[in-house]
């Protein structure tokens, strides 16, 4: 009997869904978070009679043959890259990015990983840091004499230091994109690595054509909507319940079958 | 075997397929571009031996499976916000080129691949009128007219191509929601498609579950008739036996 076995694909299914779900609402509060969704396919048929083929020699077709499907399957988590909202922390570390990009970072094994959480802070030797002490690219410095850093929307670096009147112009922070941003591969600690389907990154200027700009003092929120999940939240549960109602049917069936010629 | 165990047999072989057609239903309720099925039966007569005291040639009705329908009435509309979710209204098919020809979904959550090709989530390209769809990063986020005419920061890109068929139902499920057919495509007329959304499956779990019950009922009425056939004949062979005792 398939029913069993396709009702627990779909119990699967519905499993995964609410597994999305829950590391959407976990992270609802997470700087540069990106909500997830898993999207389903279902499975090969099994072809008992063909659709369209011939029933007679007169050409007469099969208006709609017998196809058994075998139950779903999860075909993707991907990422709903949208814009999250700006939430003002007057912190002069704290960066958004509006629009298009990931902040380079440097990983302790050297290699590039991406993000959109910009919590920065300074290092012991002055450079700009993510929350792990990873560098942020191109590694920037501000001399421990300044009193204030002012950061562009185009990303410029600028700090004011007491002996001089006119602000100095420290670096120049980029903004990296790649041709399918949801084909990151997503590494825990709000940091994403380049594979194969996001393509190479293209570094470039904040607010150059097909780039964001920088917010100074503002961190983006995750663009996680706690009504959207609890309603996908309550279909998938609801989905998971007619699925083992299924299992239920068919086991009764089973057992029906069973019990038959022993009375 | 005698005719009522036969008869019994095949609705029984009938039932457990429609519950298998209804597990698959409810299985994909939240697959998108999914259509229900339900399954169709017909009548099968077959020529039985007259019993005692009966004349001229007898007929009994077994079930058998006719097909499978599918029901191709559109699904929810279901938003994302995702910018290649494209959700499909009305009647057609968007194209897709995989390694065996073209194939044909009414899944419209598409994605690029590290060429900026728009893509299914299995990879395959989504054919416009002019091929394959590229998206470069300088054209931003692009948006998808009601026509299926995509346009970047820097003008139009492409129409995606949406196509109709004479018959729905000849078209031949493949999984990962693909279907295939040799009808000649044709440009669809009706349709109309909405960027970040995504149309849902039409399966009703009303239906379905209320289905599966009566599916589940007719399978124990059938072997409770099957039953009480058996008790019958014991009855019988055993009143026979006694007597020439």
């Amino acid at each position: 009997m398939r029913a069993l076995s396709i009702a627990a694909t779909g119990m699967q299914a519905q499993q995964t869904n609410v597994e999305v779900i829950a590391n959407n609402l976990a992270n609802m509060n997470t700087t540069g978070y990106k909500q997830q969704r898993a999207q389903f396919q279902d499975l090969l048929y099994q072809n008992i009679e063909q659709p369209g083929s011939q029933t007679s020699d007169s050409g007469t077709l099969l208006p709609s043959g017998i196809q058994l499907g075998a139950g779903v399957r999860t075909a993707s988590v991907y990422r709903i890259t949208t814009q999250g909202d700006l939430q003002s922390t007057s912190n002069p570390y704290d960066l958004a990015i509006q629009g298009e990009g990931y902040f380079r970072v440097t990983q302790p094994d050297g290699t590039d990983a991406f993000t959109r959480a910009g919590n920065f802070a300074l290092s012991p030797s002055g450079q700009i840091v993510t929350d792990k002490g990873y560098v942020v690219a191109p590694g920037i410095a501000v001399p421990a004499t300044a009193t204030s850093v002012a950061i562009n929307a185009q990303g410029q670096v600028q700090a004011t230091i007491p002996t001089q009147s006119a602000p100095q112009t420290l670096g120049q922070l980029e903004l990296d994109r790649f041709p399918n941003d949801s084909g990151l591969n997503a590494q825990g600690d709000n940091l994403f690595l380049e594979t194969a389907s996001s393509g190479a990154p293209q570094a470039g200027v904040p607010g150059a054509a097909g780039y964001g700009t920088i917010q100074q003092g503002y961190l983006e929120t995750s663009n996680v909507n706690p009504v959207e999940e609890i309603t996908s939240l309550i279909t998938a549960q609801r989905a998971y319940e007619m699925n083992s109602k299924v299992v239920t049917a068919a086991n009764e069936m089973l057992q029906t079958t069973n019990t038959m010629g022993s009375g | 075997m005698d005719n009522t165990l036969l008869i019994g047999l095949s609705q029984q072989v009938a039932s457990y397929n429609s519950m298998d057609v209804i597990a698959n239903n409810l299985a994909n309720v939240s697959t998108p571009g999914f259509r229900r099925e339900s399954t169709k039966f017909e009548e099968y007569i077959s020529r039985a031996q007259p019993g005692e005291g009966e004349k001229g040639p007898q007929s009994i009705s077994l079930v058998q499976d006719a097909g499978t329908m599918r029901d191709m009435t559109g699904g929810r509309i279901e938003m994302t916000k995702a910018p290649y979710d494209i959700a499909l209204n009305g009647k057609g098919y968007f194209v897709v080129q995989t390694a065996n020809g073209p194939r044909y979904t009414r899944n419209g959550h598409f994605t690029l691949d590290s060429g900026g090709r728009l893509v299914t989530g299995d990879g395959d390209p989504v054919q416009g009128d002019g091929g394959d769809i590229t998206v470069s990063p300088d054209d931003g986020i692009p948006h998808v007219a009601q026509d299926g005419t995509v346009t970047g920061l820097k003008g139009q890109l492409a129409k995606l191509q949406i196509v109709q068929f004479d018959s729905d139902t000849q078209l031949v499920k493949q999984g990962s929601s693909l279907f295939a057919t040799t009808q000649p495509a044709q440009p669809a007329t009706a349709a109309t498609l909405e960027q970040g959304a995504i149309e849902s499956s039409n399966v009703e779990p009303v239906i379905e579950i209320s289905h599966m019950i009566e599916i589940m009922r007719a399978y124990q009425a059938t072997a409770a008739l099957t039953q009480s056939q058996e008790d019958l004949k014991r009855a019988a062979i055993d009143k026979i036996a006694s007597t020439q005792n």
